[in-house]
């Protein structure tokens, strides 16, 4: 069983706090994913758990055994590096042989282990070639393969697909899948693509300047966010924010929205704010569709007129540019006709959809979702 | 002007730069290997008549003519002195290059300034102090005391270039190393150092060439057959035998060929340390 | 044993490494240049001279640098140098980068041609001197024959004989030593140059002269710096030059500061004195040296956006 453990992990590098003591539990065979924009150090914690940094504070466990400072090679990992890393005067058998070489494995077994992970991953004809001659796409597998050649405890990976184009990406990211699938270790995975990370992952951690924002499922994330952060980082086209006063209206708390527009707080946050309370309403494009274009099933409604000014076609649906108030708001129509010029169309809010978040804190007012799912 | 024209004296040009930069030194080869009564003809003798080898067995002491230059003692300190001082400098160079390459550590441009700028005291400039000291400690006119100085005198500039290669080896090729269980060291020793070897090679035919070719220092610190040094012992030439001309063309020569085979074999490599190692740096 | 291991553990943790690594080099210029140094700086305070080592005892304060700087032959041989490397640095930076367009245009047989400018860096400086001297010589040289046989002249032309023709050919031989420095380096940044600024040059309507002033050259004045750089760091090279074709002849018509510092030091054997001037070559080399590297920062930091 290898759990991965961190405990109040801290990174300084001098007088400088990147990593601000962070706790997360990884459970044995989960495929984890550590998301955020660059500098959020994300992968400065996959680097320390990896060993290739020090720690500054906190404990580090893999397994049973506090690994803070032992060096990489004693902690049982294997890592893929986002440029790869394979040895340039190596053959790829070489390369994905190196590591258990250097353990002095007996050379029967490199062999038989060396063409076992060669077959996974399609490798057989490639083997005496160098890495200077394989393209992007074959040193990844390369990379996977010296990885799991090894059969360690843990795998990590470093944004191991950014140097790849789109439609390679996509393809291994099913190949890792498939790979976590088979192999059934644990997983630690870094992207700063949140689509790498909502399709790959058991759960995510979504980091921001040091700190861990929110740990949960896909769905959980994406259903509820934690702040407006993780709002508008998960999810794409990003969740639109509008920024409100709740007030009362009629017996029943409403939100003010710029631009005259008047909503009633969805039922499940009723007791969760108060008359006079500045707030941020997220509502995801997908929740904001033209009359006889949206999702059915969809709940409580409201309507209102917005005026597109711009809309992409994406084909089974188009993503529709307008304005409310001062904010720019997308809306998404699905089963797209043309729209040429300015239109004006009438649109549907799905209440029961939106996020409420307190605006001084940014804080979705519903509290936070543990972090267990 | 056409297109034609342009290249034509371009072609030109680039004959006549190329005609300065070789004409000395084949004039000086070719001398070696001629007569001196064909280097004194008076008008001038612009076809060689004649090519011997007389000039060579002269200064090594075979023909009949001997001269008193001990020249096979010179040859043998020079590639003495050279190769140990290059060998221990690359040791010394890889070291530190490898530390400013890869570390971050506090007063590490102080460090590498001060490194380049003991390079820039002038070679004369040092000899003086060297010569009172050198000639306290007993290492005046010793291969030692010869070699101990052009270690440091080369160490900078090996430093510099083999910093620059290591830096052109990504930082994740050693990180993947350890994570598939190597040791620092073997990380090193496995990844790192193969990548670099052509660079440090060059930067080992450098330092060569810089102890090879030394002068200002070597005229003062050795004295006699012990240690001085080729170059040391041209100028021995020049001074005594002021008009055998073709003896000191053809002990020229013998100082030529290891620049001449060695710039071939550098090349590729110098252009690429030079200028990333300067612009990167 | 345990104090033993403790250093040890020291030495091998991540902060002391780099440290560790460069001891060897750190020690080494102690020995050959720190510390001399400091013993010869030590000794331009003193009368010292080789033939009375007693006299290394004695201190004069700054007699030594009192009686140099009213030397009128010091200052001669200082102005000197200084102006030989002006326009020797200058004139190199123009030939290189003269040879370095010239080669860029070339399509065929480059590598060879670059192999080829490359053998005067690899020569001994005193192979160039002698190389030179033989060239030059009045008598059987390459040049006076070269002219005569052209019917240019039937005179012997005293080269290194005649003051100012002595200069000019010493820095002919400096040139021909240190230029490949310049071209070489300047034909990398050629080669390096990204097409897209030329091009967006060209459409916005610069003329071929335009384009070179205002993209090519600032593309290589770094490349241009690095020679520089390099280049200062050995400027004395041209004593084993000097020494070889005149020896500071005649009548010191050619003499340098290092020149001087050999005759002073070695010939009249006042260490002391010639201490003290070696000082100010080692400042002038400092100098140099200083001033070429901070033009080479402030043009890298430019550079970072073009590679």
């Amino acid at each position: 069983m290898t759990e991965v453990s961190l405990q109040q992990v801290v990174k300084r590098y001098g007088q400088l706090e990147v990593v601000h003591a962070i706790d997360l539990e990884i459970r044995h065979s989960e495929f984890v994913v550590l998301v955020g924009p660059s500098g959020c150090g994300k992968s400065t914690t996959l680097r320390m758990i990896a060993g290739l940094e020090e720690i500054s504070d906190g404990t580090i466990k893999i397994g049973d055994k506090v690994v803070n400072k032992l060096p990489p090679r004693d902690r049982n990992i294997s890592m893929v590096f986002q440029n790869y890393a394979l040895y340039p005067h190596m053959s790829v058998r070489e390369n994905l042989g190196f590591g258990l070489k250097i353990a002095k494995h007996p050379e029967s077994e490199i062999n038989k282990r060396v063409e076992e992970a060669a077959e996974i991953l399609g490798l057989g004809m490639l083997m005496d070639r160098l890495p200077a001659e394989l393209s992007g796409g074959q040193r990844q597998r390369v990379a996977m393969g010296r990885a799991i050649v090894r059969n360690p405890d843990v795998f990590l990976f470093d944004e191991p697909l950014s140097n790849l184009d789109a439609k390679l990406r996509v393809q291994m990211r099913t190949e890792i899948k498939k790979l976590h699938k088979r192999v059934n270790n644990t997983i630690v995975y870094v992207t700063h693509d949140q689509v790498e990370a909502m399709t790959l992952a058991d759960r995510i951690v979504i980091m921001r300047d040091g700190h861990i924002e929110q740990v949960g499922s896909p769905l959980k994330v994406f259903d509820h966010p934690n702040n407006t952060f993780v709002a508008s980082f998960i999810g794409s086209p990003p969740m639109n924010q509008l920024s409100g006063k709740v007030i009362e209206k009629e017996g029943v708390p409403h939100i003010d929205l710029e631009g005259n527009l008047t909503i009633p707080v969805p039922n499940r946050a009723r007791n969760h704010v108060q008359v006079g309370q500045q707030v941020i309403v997220g509502v995801r494009p997908d929740d904001l569709t033209p009359e006889g274009h949206g999702m059915s099933d969809v709940g409580e409604i409201v309507s209102f007129d917005l005026s597109v000014s711009i809309s992409e076609p994406l084909g089974t649906e188009s993503i529709l540019f307008s304005t409310i108030g001062n904010n720019e708001v997308q809306g998404k129509m699905l089963n797209p006709r043309p729209i040429e010029g300015e239109e004006r169309l009438t649109f549907n809010l799905s209440l029961d959809r939106t996020h409420l978040f307190d605006a001084e804190t940014g804080q979705n007012v519903l509290g936070h979702s543990d972090g267990s799912n | 002007m056409s297109s034609q024209t342009k290249t034509t004296l371009n072609w030109i040009g680039t004959f006549i730069v190329m005609l300065i930069i070789t004409m000395p030194g084949i004039w000086v080869i070719l001398s070696g290997f001629r007569p001196l009564q064909e280097i004194l003809a008076k008008p001038a003798i612009w076809i060689p008549q004649r090519l011997t080898l007389d000039n060579f067995r002269a200064i090594f002491g075979i023909g009949e003519t001997q001269i008193a230059i001990p020249v096979v003692a010179y040859f043998r300190n020079s590639i003495i002195i050279a190769t140990t001082s290059t060998l221990v400098a690359i040791v010394v160079g890889i070291s530190g290059g490898y530390a400013f390459a890869r570390y971050r550590f506090r007063f590490k441009n102080t460090l590498f300034l001060g490194l380049m700028l003991s390079r820039t005291v002038p070679g004369i400039a040092l000899s003086l102090p060297l010569f009172i000291l050198w000639a306290r400690l007993g290492w005046i006119d010793t291969q030692f005391g010869l070699i101990l100085v052009y270690v440091a005198l080369n160490v900078p500039f090996t430093i510099w270039l083999i910093d620059g290669f290591f830096r052109q080896i990504p930082k994740e090729l050693a990180e993947a190393a350890e994570v598939d269980g190597c040791t620092r060291w073997q990380a090193f020793w496995r990844i790192e150092f193969p990548l670099a070897k052509s660079g440090i090679a060059s930067a080992g035919i450098f330092a060569f060439l810089t102890s090879w070719n030394e002068y200002a220092l070597a005229s003062n610190l050795t004295r006699s057959t012990n240690s001085k040094t080729l170059p040391v012992g041209l100028t021995d030439f020049i001074a005594q035998f002021t008009t055998d001309w073709a003896g000191m063309c053809a002990m020229a020569f013998i100082i030529i060929v290891p620049a001449l085979v060695l710039t071939f074999i550098v090349q590729k490599h110098l252009i690429a340390g030079l200028t990333f190692g300067g612009v990167k740096g | 044993m345990s104090v033993l291991t403790n250093i040890k553990r020291k030495m091998f943790s991540e902060q002391a490494t780099p440290y560790v690594l460069l001891l060897p080099a750190i020690i080494m210029i102690l020995i050959v240049v720190l510390f001399p140094l400091l013993f010869s700086l030590y000794t331009s305070f003193t009368p010292y001279k080789l033939t009375r080592p007693d006299t290394l005892w004695k201190f004069v304060g700054l007699r030594n640098y009192e009686r140099i700087f009213t030397d009128w032959d010091f200052w001669v041989a200082f102005g000197r140098t200084v102006l030989f490397l002006a326009i020797v640095i200058n004139l190199e930076f123009l030939f290189g980068l003269g040879i370095a367009l010239l080669i860029n245009r070339i399509t065929w047989g480059q590598r060879t041609l670059r192999t080829i400018m490359m053998f005067p860096m690899m020569f001994s400086p005193i192979l160039v001197g002698f190389q030179f001297k033989f060239i030059f010589n009045d008598n059987i040289g390459l040049m006076n024959n070269a002219l005569q046989s052209l019917g240019i002249t039937d005179q012997a032309i005293p080269w290194l004989v005649d003051g100012t023709l002595a200069m000019g050919a010493i820095a002919f031989a400096e040139i021909w030593m240190s230029t490949s420095i310049f071209a070489i380096l300047l034909l990398a940044g050629l080669f390096a140059m990204p097409k897209d600024p030329l091009e967006a040059a060209q459409v916005d309507g610069c003329n071929a002269w335009q384009t070179f002033r205002h993209i090519t050259l600032p593309y290589l004045m770094p490349f241009a710096y690095i020679a520089m750089t390099i280049r200062s760091l050995d400027v004395a090279r041209a004593y084993d030059v000097v020494d070889t074709m005149t020896g500071g002849g005649p009548a010191g018509r050619t003499e340098l500061l290092w020149t001087l510092i050999a005759r002073t030091g070695y010939d009249s054997a006042s260490m002391g004195k010639a201490n003290a001037m070696a000082y100010v070559s080692i400042l002038l080399s400092i100098a140099f040296t200083y001033f070429f590297y901070t033009k080479l920062v402030a043009a890298r930091r430019y550079m970072g956006g073009a590679q």
